[in-house]
C-alpha cells in the first residue's frame, strides 16, 4: 500500500538548472536553503499500531534569514527546495538504510543486512527521512532505538537459533574488542552483558548535508516513540524492552593529532575535536558526569576511502554525500578519525532535547 | 603424483556448485568489483582476501583469476567489458594496468584500450561470446571495435527504457537476466536478438541493477550475499547452472578416464 503522508501547503519545487555533474555536486554540497515557510509540525493523532504506518510527518523547512535573501537564492541557482517527510521504517527501505549504515562499525565484516532488518522490523520506534515525491525513494536519514536485550540471540535449546540476532552479538564483540581502556571495559561489559535489558542502542545516521533543522523534531519523535512504546506495545516483554535506562551511541569524531599531547601545539583557531554531528557535541563535550557516563574512543580505519560504491539507482543522494565528504577530508588533514562510543543515562534525555533545540534553533 | 591422480583429487574437491553468494567489504554489489568470463576472471584489489579467495576456490583450476585495477579504481566490473575473446578497457586505464592485464590473461584474449567518451564500458556494454548489447550513444568506431575485439555482433538497445544496458542486464551463452520491469514484448525481442532465454528478475533482495549484483559465466555465477533464495533459484535456472560443468575440464577428465579403462 503506498504511503500517504499528510499534505499541507504543498510547496513549489523547482529543479536545478545544472546539467553537468560538477554543477550538480556543487549545488548538492552546499547547505540547502529552504523555502520561507513555517515549520509545520503535525501532531500524531492515531498512535495505535494499526494506522501508525500511514502517518508521516512533513516538514517544509523555514530559513531564518530574511526575505531579502531569496533574491540571492535565485542568483546562486544552487539551492534546492525540498520537503522532508518522516516515515516509519518499512521493509522496502532496506537498500537506503543499508547504505547509511555501511560504516557503522568501521570496516568490520558483519551481518549488516540482519541489523538493517532489525531496524526495519520495528515500525513503532524509529524514523526514516525521505524527500516527498522523490523518484529514487532515497533514504536521507534513519534513527532508531534497539533494545539490546530483545535482540540478543536466544540460546539454542531446540536448534532454533534466531539468526537475526547474530548482528547484535557481532556488534557487542566489536565494542568489547575496540575498548582498550581497562576502566571503561568493565563498565562496557556490564552494559552489554548483565544490564543489557536496560540498554537501548541509539542508531542515528544521515547524509552529511541533511539540514540540521530536522534534528530536533527527529530526536523528539524518537524519544516520544520510545515513551509511547512502553505503554502501547502489545506484549509485556515488548513494553518492558523499551524501558531504557541507558542509551548506547556509536559515532565518529575527528580528534586533532596533537590534542592528546601538549595542548599548546594545537594551533589557534583549530579545535581539538571536530564532531560530525551536532548532537555528539552535546553528549560528549560536557562536564564529565553530566550526560555521558561512558566515553570510549577507538582508532578508526582510514575513512578517506569512500565506501559508497552503491548502485546507480541511488542517484544523487549518495553522490552528494560523497562530494561533501571529499570537501571535508581536505580540511581535516591534521585530524585523525576516531570512533566514539558513548553511554548516556536515559533520565538525562530531556535536558539533551532542550540543549539540542537551543543549539539548532539559534 | 601423475597428472591423472592430480585431476582425480582435484575433481573430488571441486563441487560443481552453481551460484555462490559473497560480499566485498560489506557491500553486496559484487558485479562492480569483479568481471567474470569464460576465459578469465578479474577481481578488484583491496578489501579482505576473502573476496579473492572465494573466486579462486571456484575457478582456480579452470581459468586464471587476476587481481587488477582500472584507472586506479576498484570498480573494475563497471569500467571494462569483455568475453572469452577479448577485453575492452576505458581510455583512462594506465599503461601499467594495461600491461599487467596483457601479461596475466591468456594469449587468446585480446586486451584493448579504447578511446570512448563513455568510459564506464561495463555499464554501456553487455555481452557474451557471440552477441553484445550496447548503449545507444556509443561511437560508431567503438561499435566496430567491440565487434572486432570481442568477436561479437553488436546491437544498440535499451533495456526497460534504460540506456545503460550493461547495468540492467547480464547474459551468458546459456541464458540471461534483465531488469524486472522489462515488458514481455521487449523480453521476446531481446531474446530473439541474443538467441538465449531471458528472464526479468532481481538480485540482492530486490535491486534492479542486475549486473552490479551478479557476475556470471557459462558454468558458475557469483552474486551478492543479500540475494534471496528465490532470486538464487531463478538465477540458477535461467543460466542453466545446475547441470553445467566447465567443458575444458570435462574433456580432460574424459581423456584420462578412458586411458585407465584400457
Amino acid at each position: 500500500m503506498p504511503r500517504k503522508p499528510k499534505k499541507h501547503n504543498h510547496s513549489m519545487r523547482h529543479r536545478l538548472v545544472t546539467f553537468s555533474p560538477f554543477g550538480r555536486s556543487k549545488a548538492m554540497a552546499t547547505r540547502s536553503r529552504m523555502a520561507t515557510r513555517g515549520v509545520e509540525k503535525h501532531e500524531r493523532q492515531n498512535k495505535d499500531l494499526a494506522t501508525s504506518s500511514l502517518n508521516g510527518f512533513k516538514y517544509n523547512m523555514k530559513d531564518k534569514i530574511q526575505q531579502s535573501d531569496s533574491s540571492d537564492d535565485e542568483e546562486f541557482e544552487g539551492d534546492v527546495q525540498a520537503d522532508f517527510v518522516f516515515f516509519d521504517p518499512k521493509l522496502s527501505d532496506f537498500h537506503g538504510v543499508k547504505v547509511l549504515l555501511q560504516t557503522y562499525l568501521d570496516n568490520l565484516q558483519w551481518d549488516l543486512s540482519g541489523f538493517v532488518d532489525l531496524i526495519l522490523g520495528q515500525p513503532t520506534v524509529g524514523t526514516v527521512v525521505k524527500i516527498e515525491n522523490d523518484e529514487d525513494d532515497g533514504v536521507y536519514s534513519v534513527v532508531s532505538a534497539l533494545s539490546l536485550e530483545r535482540y540478543k540471540a536466544s540460546s539454542c535449546f531446540l536448534f532454533c537459533v534466531f539468526m537475526d540476532s547474530k548482528c547484535v552479538l557481532e556488534l557487542k564483540d566489536f565494542l568489547l574488542k575496540v575498548c582498550q581502556d581497562t576502566d571503561v571495559l568493565g563498565k562496557l561489559k556490564s552494559l552489554v552483558g548483565e544490564h543489557a535489558q536496560h540498554v537501548g542502542l541509539l542508531v542515528s545516521q544521515r547524509v552529511v548535508n541533511l539540514p540540521p533543522q530536522l534534528l530536533p523534531p527527529l530526536y523528539d519523535g524518537l524519544f516520544d516513540e520510545v515513551g509511547w512504546a512502553t505503554e502501547d506495545e502489545p506484549t509485556k516483554e515488548l513494553r518492558s524492552s523499551f524501558r531504557f535506562k541507558f542509551y548506547l551511541i556509536i559515532s565518529k569524531i575527528y580528534k586533532h593529532k596533537n590534542a592528546d599531547q601538549n595542548r599548546g601545539t594545537v594551533k589557534n583557531g583549530e579545535e581539538s575535536v571536530i564532531y560530525n554531528r551536532p548532537e555528539d557535541e552535546i553528549f560528549f563535550e560536557v562536564p564529565s558526569g553530566m550526560f555521558s557516563m561512558l566515553i570510549l574512543c577507538y582508532q578508526c580505519a582510514n575513512l578517506t576511502s569512500i565506501k559508497c560504491f552503491c548502485s546507480l539507482a541511488h542517484g544523487h543522494s549518495v553522490f552528494a554525500y560523497m562530494h561533501s565528504r571529499l570537501l571535508l577530508m581536505r580540511q581535516l588533514k591534521n585530524y585523525r578519525p576516531m570512533g566514539l562510543v558513548m553511554a548516556v543515562e536515559a533520565c538525562k534525555i530531556s535536558s539533551f532535547r532542550e540543549q539540542l533545540h537551543l543549539l539548532i534553533d539559534e | 603424483m601423475c597428472r591423472f591422480e592430480r585431476l582425480c583429487s582435484s575433481s573430488s574437491s571441486l563441487s560443481f556448485t552453481m551460484a555462490t553468494r559473497l560480499q566485498y567489504e560489506n557491500n553486496c554489489e559484487i558485479g562492480v568489483f569483479s568481471k567474470l568470463t569464460n576465459a578469465y576472471c578479474l577481481v578488484a584489489i583491496g578489501g579482505s582476501e576473502n573476496f579473492y579467495s572465494t573466486f579462486e576456490a571456484e575457478l582456480a583450476d579452470v581459468i586464471p583469476v587476476v587481481k587488477a585495477s582500472v584507472a586506479g579504481t576498484r570498480i573494475i566490473g563497471r569500467l571494462c567489458a569483455g568475453n572469452k575473446n577479448g577485453l575492452l578497457l576505458p581510455h583512462n586505464t594506465t599503461d601499467q594496468e594495461l600491461q599487467h592485464l596483457r601479461n596475466s590473461l591468456p594469449d587468446s584474449v585480446v586486451v584493448q584500450r579504447i578511446e570512448e567518451r563513455l568510459s564506464a564500458l561495463g555499464n554501456c556494454i553487455s555481452c557474451n561470446d557471440h552477441v553484445a548489447l550496447s548503449h545507444p550513444d556509443l561511437d560508431k568506431e567503438t561499435e566496430e571495435l567491440i565487434a572486432d575485439v570481442l568477436g561479437v555482433e553488436v546491437f544498440r538497445q535499451t533495456v526497460a527504457g534504460n540506456i545503460l544496458v550493461g547495468s540492467y542486464c547480464t547474459f551468458s551463452n546459456r541464458g540471461g537476466l534483465v531488469h524486472p520491469h522489462t515488458s514481455i514484448e521487449d523480453l521476446d525481442e531481446l531474446s530473439t536478438l541474443l538467441q538465449v532465454p531471458l528472464v526479468a528478475g532481481t538480485v540482492n533482495r530486490g535491486s534492479d541493477v542486475i549486473a552490479a549484483g551478479l557476475t556470471v559465466n557459462d558454468w558458475t555465477a557469483f552474486c551478492g550475499s543479500d540475494t534471496t533464495a528465490t532470486e538464487l533459484s531463478v538465477i540458477e535456472s535461467v543460466f542453466k547452472l545446475r547441470d553445467a560443468k566447465p567443458s575444458a575440464l570435462v574433456d580432460e577428465m574424459r581423456k584420462s578416464l578412458i586411458d585407465t579403462y584400457v
